[in-house]
C-alpha cells in the first residue's frame, strides 16, 4: 500500500494533506498520514493585530481534526529522525512508520533561549500566541519612550511582519495620544526594508510620513538589558525602553539529525521540483525549506499543488514534472485599514502593488482568516 | 598585487540577494581578524549590497573580480 507522509501540521502540512486527501478520495489503496504531536492550528498571520486590542486569542485556534479531511490519518506525535536510504521515520516513542513518499512541512524553530531574556527585560515578540498576550501588557503599560523593532536574524517568518508591525504600533500610539512622547526604530539587517527594491522604496516613503526611523545594515549582536541596549554586529548601539525582537530562526532539529538540511536547519530544497536534494521520494513545502521565497504561506499554499501533482505522479509511477515558479502573494499592512498586495515570482517583480486599493485590500486582509479556514487549508482552493 | 591567503570561501552563485550579502555577514562573524573571506555571487545586487555593507561594517573590501556570470569579492576582517 502507498503510504503519503506529511511532517508538520502547519498550515503547509495541513493545506498538502488536505489537497491529497481531495485528490486521492477513490484511491484507497493510499494511505495518507499526518505526523504532528498538536491537537490544534493556529493561524499565525492573526497575530500581527492581537498586540493591539483586546480580544481573546482563542479566535485563531481551530481543532486539527476539525481541518484535516477524514480520509487522513493524524498521528498525534513528534517525529525524531528520517531514514533516506530505508524509507522510515522514527517517532518519540519508538514508534517506526515506513513511507513510499514523504513531504517535509516542519515549520521553523524560534530559538528564544538564545537571547537570554527574562520577563523583566521589557523585551517582546508576536511570533506566538504566548508572547502576543506578553507584548499587549507591555503597550498597555507603555507611557512613552524608545521601542525598537528589529528581526534576530534572516531568514524569518513573514518578512513585512515587523514593518506591519511598525505602522499598526504608530497608529496604536496615536490612539493613545502618546504618539509624540514615542520614537519608533526601525532597525534591519539588510540595505532596505524589504529584499525588492520597488516596494522598499514605497515602504521608505511610508516610513518617512509616519515619523519611523529606518536604520539599514544592523545585524543584531546582543542586548545589553543592564543599559537597555540592542548592539550590532557592525558595532552600532540603539538605547530602547521596550524592545521588538524577532527571535532566531532555525529549522527543526530532525532536519539537523537526519542530515537533511543546512547550518541553520533549513531543508536543502531544488527550489522548482520541491524535491529534498538527492532524494526523490521527499519533498519539501513551507517555511522548513532553504529556498529563496518568502517564509510565508501563500509560498506554501502555491507550492503545496505543485507537490500533490508530483506526488500523484510518483505514486502512478510516472515522471513527476510539475514546477514551481517561485509564485508569493503577499498582503502588506500600512494601517489597521489599509495594505498592499504583492504578486511576485523568481522572475517576476510586482508591477502592480495595489497602491490604488489600499482599503479594499485592508478589508480583506482582515476577511483572510474566513478564506484560511474556510478554503485554503482545507484543500479547496 | 595584495597578498593573501583565503580562509572562508563561501559558493553562493544562484542564491538570490540578500543571501549571499548573508552569508558573507556570517562566514565574517566566524573569522578572525586579519582573515581573508571570498564570496561567489551571481546576483547583479550583489555589487551593491556587498561593498556598501563592507563599508558599513568597516571591513576592507580587497578586490572583485568580475567573471562571466558571476562576481569575486574578497573581503579582510579589519577589527
Amino acid at each position: 500500500m502507498p503510504i503519503a507522509v506529511i511532517l508538520g501540521g502547519g498550515f503547509a502540512g495541513l493545506t498538502i494533506a488536505n489537497k491529497l486527501a481531495i485528490k486521492l478520495k477513490k484511491r484507497k489503496e493510499v494511505e495518507i498520514v499526518l505526523i504532528e504531536p498538536a491537537d490544534s492550528h493556529l493561524y499565525e498571520p492573526g497575530l500581527l493585530y492581537y498586540p493591539f486590542n483586546d480580544k481573546p486569542l482563542s479566535k485563531l485556534e481551530k481543532p486539527i481534526s476539525k481541518i484535516l479531511r477524514k480520509n487522513v490519518k493524524h498521528i498525534k506525535q513528534k517525529a525524531i529522525k528520517i531514514d533516506y536510504e530505508n524509507k522510515k521515520i522514527t517517532l518519540e516513542d519508538g514508534e517506526v512508520i515506513d513511507y513510499n513518499c514523504l513531504v517535509m512541512a516542519t515549520g521553523v524553530d524560534l530559538k528564544e533561549e538564545r537571547l537570554g531574556l527574562t520577563d523583566k527585560d521589557n523585551v517582546h515578540h508576536f511570533y506566538s500566541a504566548e508572547a502576543t498576550l506578553k507584548i499587549r501588557e507591555a503597550l498597555k503599560n507603555f507611557k512613552g519612550g524608545n521601542i525598537v523593532i528589529s528581526p534576530s536574524t534572516v531568514p524569518y517568518k513573514c518578512p513585512p511582519a515587523p514593518i506591519e508591525f511598525a505602522f499598526l504600533l504608530d497608529e496604536y500610539l496615536r490612539r493613545k495620544k502618546i504618539r509624540d512622547k514615542t520614537n519608533i526604530k526601525f532597525l534591519y539587517p539588510l540595505p532596505r526594508p524589504f529584499n525588492i527594491r520597488v516596494v522598499a522604496a514605497k515602504i521608505l516613503k511610508l516610513f518617512e510620513k509616519k515619523d519611523i526611523e529606518f536604520e539599514p545594515f544592523f545585524n543584531y549582536d546582543k542586548i545589553d538589558t543592564e543599559n537597555k541596549k540592542i548592539l550590532s554586529f557592525e558595532g552600532d548601539e540603539a538605547s530602547y525602553d521596550l524592545l521588538v525582537i524577532i527571535p532566531p530562526h532555525e529549522g527543526q532539529d530532525i532536519i539537523k539529525d537526519s542530515g537533511l538540511g543546512d547550518k541553520e536547519g533549513f531543508v536543502l530544497t531544488d527550489r522548482e521540483t520541491l524535491q529534498v536534494e538527492g532524494q526523490k521520494s521527499i519533498y519539501a513545502v513551507g517555511d522548513c525549506t532553504n529556498i529563496p521565497v518568502s517564509k510565508a504561506g501563500t509560498v506554501a499554499h502555491f507550492a503545496a499543488d505543485v507537490i500533490v501533482k508530483n506526488m500523484i505522479s510518483k505514486i502512478d509511477n510516472k515522471e513527476p514534472t510539475a514546477r514551481y515558479d517561485g509564485k508569493t502573494l503577499c498582503f502588506l499592512v500600512t494601517s489597521s485599514s489599509k495594505s498592499f498586495l504583492l504578486d511576485f515570482s523568481f522572475k517576476k517583480e510586482p508591477r502592480k502593488i495595489g497602491l490604488h486599493s489600499w482599503r479594499i485590500y485592508g478589508i480583506m486582509k482582515k476577511l483572510f482568516q474566513y478564506f484560511y479556514f474556510g478554503g485554503l487549508i482545507t484543500g479547496r482552493i | 598585487m595584495v597578498d593573501y591567503e583565503i580562509s572562508i570561501s563561501i559558493d553562493a552563485r544562484g542564491s538570490f540577494c540578500p543571501g549571499p550579502m548573508m552569508e558573507l555577514i556570517k562566514a565574517i562573524r566566524q573569522s578572525e581578524v586579519g582573515d581573508f573571506v571570498e564570496v561567489l555571487s551571481s546576483d547583479e545586487g550583489s555589487l551593491q549590497d556587498i561593498p556598501a555593507w563592507i563599508a558599513k561594517a568597516k571591513h576592507e573590501l580587497i578586490d572583485t573580480v568580475k567573471k562571466a556570470d558571476f562576481n569575486r569579492f574578497i573581503v579582510k576582517k579589519t577589527w
